[in-house]
């Protein structure tokens, strides 16, 4: 019948129309009202005539004291805020870490070590099968050499060999891209989750490339995924104090040591699920960097969810009963996440969205507080308010979660969802990934906003708003230069294994 | 002395074995499979064997990390191999192509080079060699095991155990030989692989019910020569001048037949040794020399012929033993056929079925060479061997010897030696 869909098509339509004319008209409400002032203020003048306006001029006495008194007061008043605004923290380039062919493991091969290692516990083996299949990772996943063992061998020299390999690996491309002299940094954060030897992973750096002695080095650890976000924005602070100066952030999550070795299900799964990666980030607050830098660091929030137990357990390190460490991931964690995400919105929500999303958002408030308590609360159209997202590549579920929650498009969440196919989750430089991903397709223009959102153990919720300072030509190299074509690629709710 | 055959040698003189996995750099396309041809499936239960030992001065810098590096470069051109076998609803066996990769195992040895290769009984190089067959379970057992052993001295061992269901002996040469242009660092020109017909070109399409094939009783999933004696392994060398020629008349020393006159005289002792029923008919098999490499470089392209004679071995002359196996009759077609049919359900043994033996003399196993120098020593065998034995020549480290490993049952192998000393083949 070809009449009924007509209706439908047509008011959608036009309920289209009236949600940008809303739009517009909250978005630019002071221009409305500015229009009519200076309508006003014209009239007014042309009325008035010249010789009026010489009249009312020259009526003013104008006293040399009371001149120079509005003056200062004005240089004065402009000085204050020029001096306490805060510095623009720029985002010069960053680098991620590509793992090499060799240390690729592909299903069958992790399936085949997992038989072979876990024998004896053909369930466990059946569980980890299933996550496998319902990942939405690929086949070009890596894992360090000494994961490719059977059974694994994690000595804490190899963990130190893989700190190395790719850290060292994403920091020297880094200061090939930049440019940058390592006598010339100033401060370094570096973070690693479940890795933190004596001496620190920041002081490997310092060794390695010879930096210099009053460098500002932090190393970050136990932070979990979120790590990455908590280092900018301790970045951001520090190059708030330190006039002139620049920041390298290296974020990684360092695989071997932390392989659970036993055969509790729940503690299995971050097996299937975390990868090798790293990343290396230049941020900088020089007025000389701001031709070059790619990104304006805009806003960032952090929210902690620690004070609830439930919040505080979800995602916690223990020993199973047969004494091997690994890392439990409670049931709830879908749900925990989604109220973490919540939380950070609240606070992000109005730093970023547009008046009309903030009104609505509002009124639907009240309405839901004073009149009827039963009505849907309004999710706020966060894709007005950015044109890029990065969400944190955790695992299928939290993108799946996330896309469903912020209402977003199957294009907005390619860029996670990609980068869990080919890297898996890389913990706290998976964003980067993201973002690279993004700019490998040409998409990132001049202007656009990027939200990057972070979750993490404790529970803690992080975003970073990014603004595009320059379009960004598709690079030449990098962690998606010789796959990028190959993408996206359409990912199946379940792979047949 | 000789060394019996075991299932998952690396034990004895080589400790602190690690397994890990090598697999293609490049991830397959989920869905590929491989077929095996009748003839790969009628070879199903054997496994090829090959060790080379380098020395100290070759071997002392290479790492394992760079050993393993190359190998994905040598399985980008061959990532079938890597699969798993599975099977079709009607039990034929075929190969998931999945990418599940290689055994790479890594061994330390107390003893150098020097002291390993001063030992006369060189089947002590099946030490070199890990070894497991395929199966109880198909979807997790490698098709090639690689061992890395590291000597004392630095020197370095190389063992492959390959199952011959993937390609024949001279196919893992050439997958070896790749392997050592990676480990060199050479730019190799691969061909692109052919996923055209693997089939060899047989000019004697005639022949059914060879007798070179025996079917023995189901093995099922647990691919495994099922013999009632235990086989036993002797290796040693043999210098041409000094005890191939004098067996043989002399017409001009470039002439001589030296596989031949080998098996030959090894032929005679047997039939000495086992005189009810004596071995009238043996197993002969060579390179075909219509063979079209490097295009499908790993399959079955071997000939395996049989000769029949019809007068008592043991008093023949070796010239009247090599005059009959000038009269090899190729049965490839129909192992071909017997191999394929019923769905590829029944389980067949060629190596052994009849007395067997194997001419790889033509390939030089000596230019296998890493970082420019050939290794010390190679030795080659076969795993999953039949009841009547085996007997495997191939070149030695000098051109005018050839080492000869053979597979015979335990209780036949003193007194074949004896012969075999009464020939002047070994020392006294």
């Amino acid at each position: 019948m070809p009449q009924a869909p007509m209706p439908e098509l047509t008011s959608s339509v036009k309920l289209k129309y009236v949600k940008l004319g809303y739009q517009y008209l909250v978005n630019h409400f002071l221009s409305f009202l500015l229009i009519p002032i200076m309508a006003i203020g014209a009239v007014e003048l042309l009325r008035m005539g010249p010789e009026e306006i010489l009249n009312v001029w020259n009526s003013l006495e104008f006293d040399l004291v009371q001149v120079l008194c509005t003056s200062f007061f004005v240089i004065f008043i402009s000085t204050v805020y020029f001096m306490s605004k805060p510095r623009t923290i720029y985002l010069v380039d960053y680098s991620c870490y590509k793992p090499p062919v060799t240390c690729r493991v592909p299903f069958a091969t992790f399936m085949e070590h997992s038989r072979l290692i876990l024998k004896d516990k053909p369930k466990s083996v059946e569980f980890q099968m299933r996550i496998l299949e319902r990942s939405g990772l690929g086949e070009e996943t890596s894992l360090p050499p000494a994961i490719h063992y059977i059974p694994p061998t994690p000595t804490m020299d190899a963990a130190r060999s893989e700190a190395q390999l790719v850290i060292f690996t994403a920091m020297d491309d880094l200061f090939k891209k930049t440019g940058l002299k390592p006598k010339d940094v100033d401060i370094l954060i570096v973070n690693c989750s479940l890795f933190s030897p004596t001496p620190s992973l920041s002081a490997m750096v310092i060794n390695k490339y010879k930096l210099r002695s009053n460098i500002k080095s932090v190393n970050l650890s136990g932070m979990g995924c979120s790590a990455g976000l908590i280092s900018v924005d301790l970045a951001r602070d520090l190059l708030q104090v330190h006039p002139n100066s620049n920041a390298i952030i290296v974020s990684t999550e360092i695989i071997t040591p932390n392989y659970y070795q036993g055969n509790e299900r729940a503690m299995l799964l971050p097996n299937c699920l975390f990868r090798m990666g790293a990343a290396a980030i230049l941020m900088s607050n020089r007025r000389s960097d701001r031709w070059r830098a790619k990104y304006k660091l805009s806003h960032l929030v952090r929210t902690h969810r620690g004070a609830d137990d439930k919040s505080f357990y979800c995602v916690y390190e223990q020993e199973d009963k047969e004494g091997h460490v690994g890392i439990n991931l409670s049931k709830d964690l879908m749900a925990i996440a989604g109220e973490a995400l919540k939380a950070n919105i609240t606070t992000i929500g109005p730093l970023v969205l547009p008046a009309s999303e903030q009104l609505l958002f509002l009124l639907s408030l009240i309405g839901r507080k004073i009149f009827n308590p039963k009505l849907k609360p309004y999710i706020p159209d966060f894709k007005l308010a950015f044109e890029h997202f990065c969400i944190h590549a955790g695992g299928r579920a939290v993108i799946d979660e996330l896309q469903k929650n912020l209402q977003l498009s199957g294009e907005h969440v390619e860029a996670s969802r990609m980068t869990l196919h080919r890297f898996g989750n890389t913990s706290s430089s998976s964003l980067w990934y993201e973002l690279s991903y993004i700019e490998s397709k040409g998409r990132m223009r001049r202007g656009d906003r990027v939200w990057q959102i972070a979750f993490g153990s404790g529970f803690k919720c992080n975003s970073a708003v990014w603004k595009c300072n320059r379009t960004i030509k598709t690079p030449k190299d990098g962690p998606w230069s010789d796959c990028i074509d190959r993408y996206p690629v359409f990912i199946p709710e379940v792979v047949k294994l | 002395m000789g060394r019996s055959q075991e299932q998952g040698q690396g034990q004895g003189p080589i400790h602190s074995i690690r397994l890990s996995t090598v697999g293609a750099a490049r991830p397959t396309e989920t869905g590929t499979t491989h077929e095996p041809t009748g003839l790969d499936l009628a070879m199903k239960l054997h496994y090829l064997k090959a060790a080379y030992i380098y020395s100290p001065e070759t071997a002392r810098d290479l790492t394992v990390r760079h050993m393993k590096d190359s190998m994905f470069m040598l399985f980008d051109q061959i990532a079938w191999t890597t699969g798993r076998f599975s099977r079709r609803d009607s039990g034929r066996p075929y190969i998931k192509c999945n990418d599940s990769g290689t055994r790479f195992v890594e061994g330390q040895c107390n003893l150098t080079v020097e002291e390993w290769l001063s030992q006369p009984d060189r089947s002590v190089d099946e030490f070199l060699v890990y070894h497991q067959p395929i199966g109880p379970e198909l979807a997790i057992s490698p098709l090639i095991y690689v061992q890395l052993t590291r000597f004392k001295c630095g020197g370095l061992g190389l063992g492959l155990s390959w199952a011959n269901i993937i390609g024949d002996s001279f196919s893992l040469f050439y997958a070896f030989n790749f392997w050592t242009k990676a480990i060199t660092g050479e730019t190799i020109h691969a061909p692109p692989p052919s996923r055209g017909d693997r089939r060899f070109q047989s000019p004697n399409p005639t022949v059914k019910d060879p007798v070179s094939v025996k079917q023995v009783d189901p093995v099922g999933d647990l691919w495994v020569t099922p013999n009632n004696k235990k086989m036993a392994t002797y290796c040693f060398n043999l210098s041409v001048a000094d005890q191939i020629s004098p067996h043989f008349p002399v017409n001009g020393i470039n002439s001589i037949p030296v596989f031949e006159i080998i098996a030959g005289i090894i032929w005679k002792c047997v039939a000495k040794v086992r005189a009810e029923p004596e071995p009238v008919t043996v197993t002969i098999i060579k390179k075909d020399p219509n063979d079209l490499k490097p295009n499908n470089a790993i399959r079955n392209s071997q000939v395996i012929s049989s000769v029949q004679v019809d007068f008592p071995v043991a008093e023949a002359t070796v010239e009247e033993l090599v005059r009959s196996m000038g009269e090899a009759k190729d049965e490839r077609f129909g192992i071909e056929e017997i191999g394929g049919s019923c769905d590829g359900n029944l389980d067949f043994v060629v190596y052994g079925a009849k007395l067997t033996f194997v001419d790889l003399s033509g390939e030089d196993l000596y230019e296998a060479r890493v970082m420019g120098k050939s290794p010390d020593s190679v030795y080659c065998n076969v795993e999953g061997v039949g009841e009547e034995g085996l007997v495997v020549v191939y070149a030695a480290a000098k051109s005018e010897e050839r080492g000869v490993t053979v597979t015979l049952p335990e209780g036949e192998m003193e007194m074949v030696k004896l012969e075999f000393k009464k020939c002047g083949l070994i020392a006294p």
